[in-house]
């Protein structure tokens, strides 16, 4: 197994490569120009061109490239060009306001995804199941702005229980997290619901039942575990777009978050900043395949890795 | 009863006095939109950088809120009689947060060092060199006299930090975390999230009252104003129009209606035909009821523009406003040639100016009026900027909105970079490619004449020309929607789009 994460790894590096190059010729193939973003609407050409010549912008494209690469090989993100800081720094006090939020949102759409599509497959067609598959329904559909801001009416408007926004402390998490999480638990407890349902039809668990097992046994030690590699897969999925999709969340709860400095740094063509950030939401998402791969074994043991 | 009566009025007057003297300490948190790109006065660019410096280090002078020019780090200044000799006398007595002392050294410095910073070419270009008199005295050598020099001087981004943060900054790296002699001092900036400046004791004017100030970063509009309304916040800026009323009505806060410097303009691409001639233009202002833009669109929010620049900006002269009149523009597009109107492009950004777009599909609406079929096109603000930056045989557009803040309430600020020949893009900021030798001679003698009422006559005959020549379409001046809770005493909401807790303090 250790050698199958190594190789994976290994063969992360080429990927990553990919991405280097996609990333690096799309925020060019932008139209705007990050010498004059940064110069502001007031400046004049020759002071843009000063701009251009000191962030090196003058320069060919394949002499960019060549220096960002030979820039990455010595753990060097380069500089933003907003802000003067060198990236690694910028982005990674951002990623880690963004983690926060990401994984309380995963174990949210983890635990309550799971809970309630169990429930559901158990007593399918029943009120639990038709009521929760439409408040799934609602929250896979709720805008993020609209639920947001509707959470921050009723929690902190209304009721006074929760802080707005703003990330002072761990109690300011519970709002953005729930919020990010509405679809992810929903879709969650779809899938877990209709795989269960599926499962639930196999003959095993048929011979478990006629075994005399209690009915908790037969769902969570026979049906469930046997249910869980595609809902592993689809969290492992979620984690990746929540990562990558809390942007929204983070703007509505002024969420100091990664997705937030993205979005600032491509309004600005900050180039550095949006490789940077790209490359490590991508290096994320590697690592959290190679994760959900090796969870495969843990849930099955019969899967080998070789 | 006289003893009576007098024993009452004191106490009444004691109460009244301790209801409204200052109450010391706490913190108060302002909320804005955006993040400081930085802190170091050569390298920020916007205003909400500019505000939050403005606290930490001064300027040599001050643009007050009524928008008069004040002593500040400068005690007084003098400017010779040919205007190519100025002379600025530094206040003495003055400690940087760092103990350095305040004289004409740690001016020089700082002022040669932002010489090579984004906005020195708009603000020093004619300064020749700078000279250190004696120890408290500083003179701008010019090689040819620039009136709005001492204006300049108010800028915040002419933010004066300690020489000794200059000397021991490594090459190339920025200021991150400014030390200057303002009445607050710098704690603390977490990106993306706040900047928190500390009460200076040390002050040497009076000295704040609140212990420390946060500026916090709240990118929505609508969030911004929860956080009031909850008490997270004593102050933001920016209410959507929206809000407004809702605002107003609530108990324990306050709605703010400021003007802001900005004007908002579509300009025409002056080498373009059908725009070259001047009954196109004029019948396009006459065809755009702007009143009903500012009422309607702008929820009441700024003016209607009645000249190049706003009415608070020196040297500005109202005109006569082109009064909505879709008949008269029917009449000029007839004379002109165009009885039945033309087809034409419209750019303009979205989410950039305060309800950009939807100006833009009013002026849309009005156009088709008067049978000049404008297409809309938004671009994103970073390509918007670049596609209005080609020289003049590539651009192609027919007319573009844009705004322009003049900060420096000096009408050279406003006029000069947008109409001046020499300053078509991509050199400059002229975009629409204007030119005029009239403009043109009464923009360099504006700059030249020292005497303030000469230029005021100078700029009151340009802005006539220009208002007659129309190569905009003139629209509004934007103003700011701020509001505060009634506990937060105080502060100031400036035009220049700043919210200032200098003298502030918190009522509870």
């Amino acid at each position: 197994m250790i050698q199958y994460a190594v190789r994976r790894l290994l063969l992360a590096v080429p990927t990553l490569f990919g991405v280097t190059l996609l990333v690096f010729s799309m925020v060019r193939m932008l139209p705007g120009d990050p010498a004059q973003a940064m110069a502001g609407v007031h400046a004049t050409q020759e002071y843009i061109e000063q701009v251009r010549r000191t962030l090196g912008l003058d320069q060919p494209l394949h002499v960019q490239y060549g220096r960002f690469m030979i820039g990455l090989f010595r753990g060097d993100l380069g500089t933003s060009i907003r802000t003067g800081l060198p990236v690694s720094r910028e982005v990674w006090s951002r990623m880690v306001p963004t983690l926060e939020l990401t994984l309380v949102s995963l174990f949210l759409a983890t635990f309550f995804g799971v809970a309630v599509g169990v429930i559901s497959s158990t007593k399918p067609y029943s009120v639990f199941d038709y009521t929760s598959m439409f408040g799934a329904l609602v929250g896979l559909s709720a805008p993020v702005f609209w639920l947001g801001l509707m959470l921050m009416l009723l929690f902190s408007v209304r009721l006074g229980w929760l802080p707005a926004a703003g990330r002072s402390g761990p109690i300011n998490l519970i709002l953005p997290s729930v919020t990010l999480a509405a679809s992810s638990v929903a879709l969650v407890a779809r899938f877990t619901r209709s795989t269960m349902l599926e499962v639930m039809r196999q003959d095993y668990v048929n011979t478990a039942r006629a075994k005399g097992l209690r009915q908790r046994a037969v769902v969570l030690r026979h049906a469930l575990r046997n249910a869980l590699i595609p809902i592993v897969t689809i969290i492992g999925l979620r984690f990746g777009a929540l990562l990558s999709g809390a942007v929204l969340t983070e703007t509505v709860f002024a969420w100091p978050g990664v997705g937030r400095l993205m979005v600032d740094s491509i309004s600005a063509r900050d180039y550095p900043v949006v490789q940077g950030a790209v490359l490590l939401l991508a290096l994320a998402f590697v690592v959290i395949n190679l994760v959900v791969d090796l969870l495969y074994g843990v849930v099955n043991p019969r899967i080998q890795y070789d | 009863m006289a003893r009576k009566v007098l024993l009452l009025a004191c106490v009444f007057l004691v109460g009244l006095a301790a209801w409204a003297a200052p109450k010391p300490g706490g913190e108060m948190v302002i909320g804005f939109g955006t993040d400081p790109e930085s802190l170091d006065p050569n390298k920020i660019t916007s205003a909400p950088a500019g505000m939050v410096l403005t606290h930490v280090a001064e300027t040599l002078l001050l643009m007050t809120e009524d928008l008069k020019v004040a002593p500040l780090l400068v005690e007084n200044w003098t400017v010779s009689e040919d205007g190519l000799t100025v002379l600025l006398y530094i206040r003495k007595g003055v400690f940087f947060h760092d103990g350095a002392p305040l004289n004409a050294d740690a001016v020089k410095v700082n002022l040669e060092r932002f010489r090579t910073a984004t906005y020195a070419f708009l603000l020093f270009p004619r300064v020749n060199t700078i000279d250190v008199v004696d120890e408290y005295t500083v003179r701008f050598n010019l090689d040819k006299p620039f009136a709005p020099l001492i204006a300049h001087l108010t800028h915040n981004f002419v933010a004066i930090v300690s020489p000794k943060q200059i000397a021991e900054l490594p090459a190339g790296k920025d200021i991150l975390e400014p030390v200057g002699t303002g009445p607050f001092k710098f704690d603390a900036w977490v990106r993306g999230d706040y900047v928190r400046l500390v009460r200076n004791g040390n002050y040497w004017g009076d000295k704040a009252y609140l212990d420390s100030v946060v500026f916090k970063v709240i990118p929505s509009d609508a969030t911004r104003l929860v956080l009031l309304e909850t008490g997270q916040l004593h102050a933001m800026m920016r209410v959507p129009p929206l809000d407004a009323s809702r605002v107003a009505a609530t108990a324990g806060l306050e709605l703010l209606n400021i003007p802001s410097v900005r004007t908002i303009y579509i300009a025409f691409n002056y080498q373009k035909a059908p725009f070259t001639d001047v009954r196109i233009r004029q019948a396009i202002n006459y065809a755009v009821d702007k009143e009903a833009i500012v009422k309607e669109v702008l929820g009441g929010v700024g003016g209607v523009s009645d000249a190049a620049i706003m009415p608070l900006v020196f040297g500005h002269a109202g005109q006569e406003p082109y009064t909505y009149d879709p008949e008269k523009a029917r009449d000029l597009l007839k004379a002109a040639g165009f009885p039945n109107g033309f087809k034409c492009t419209l750019y303009h950004p979205t989410g950039r100016y305060m309800m950009d777009a939807a100006v833009a599909e009013a002026v849309q609406a009005y156009l088709a009026e008067v049978g000049i079929d404008a297409k809309l096109v938004t671009m994103e603000w970073a390509a918007y900027l670049a596609y209005l930056r080609k020289p003049q045989p590539e651009a192609t557009f027919d007319m573009f909105m844009l705004g322009w803040g003049c900060v420096t309430l000096d009408a050279d600020y406003g006029l000069f970079a947008l109409f001046h020949t020499s300053e078509w893009a991509p050199v400059g900021s002229n975009r629409s490619f204007y030119s005029d030798p009239t403009v043109d001679t009464l923009l360099d003698l504006a700059r030249v004449v020292s005497d303030p009422v000469g230029r005021r006559a100078t700029y009151a005959s340009l802005l006539t020309y220009l208002w007659k020549d129309a190569p905009w379409l003139y629209l509004h001046y934007e103003g700011q929607l701020n509001a505060q809770r009634t506990v937060a005493k105080d502060l100031i909401h400036h035009p220049r789009e700043y919210i200032l807790a200098h003298k502030a303090w918190l009522d509870q």
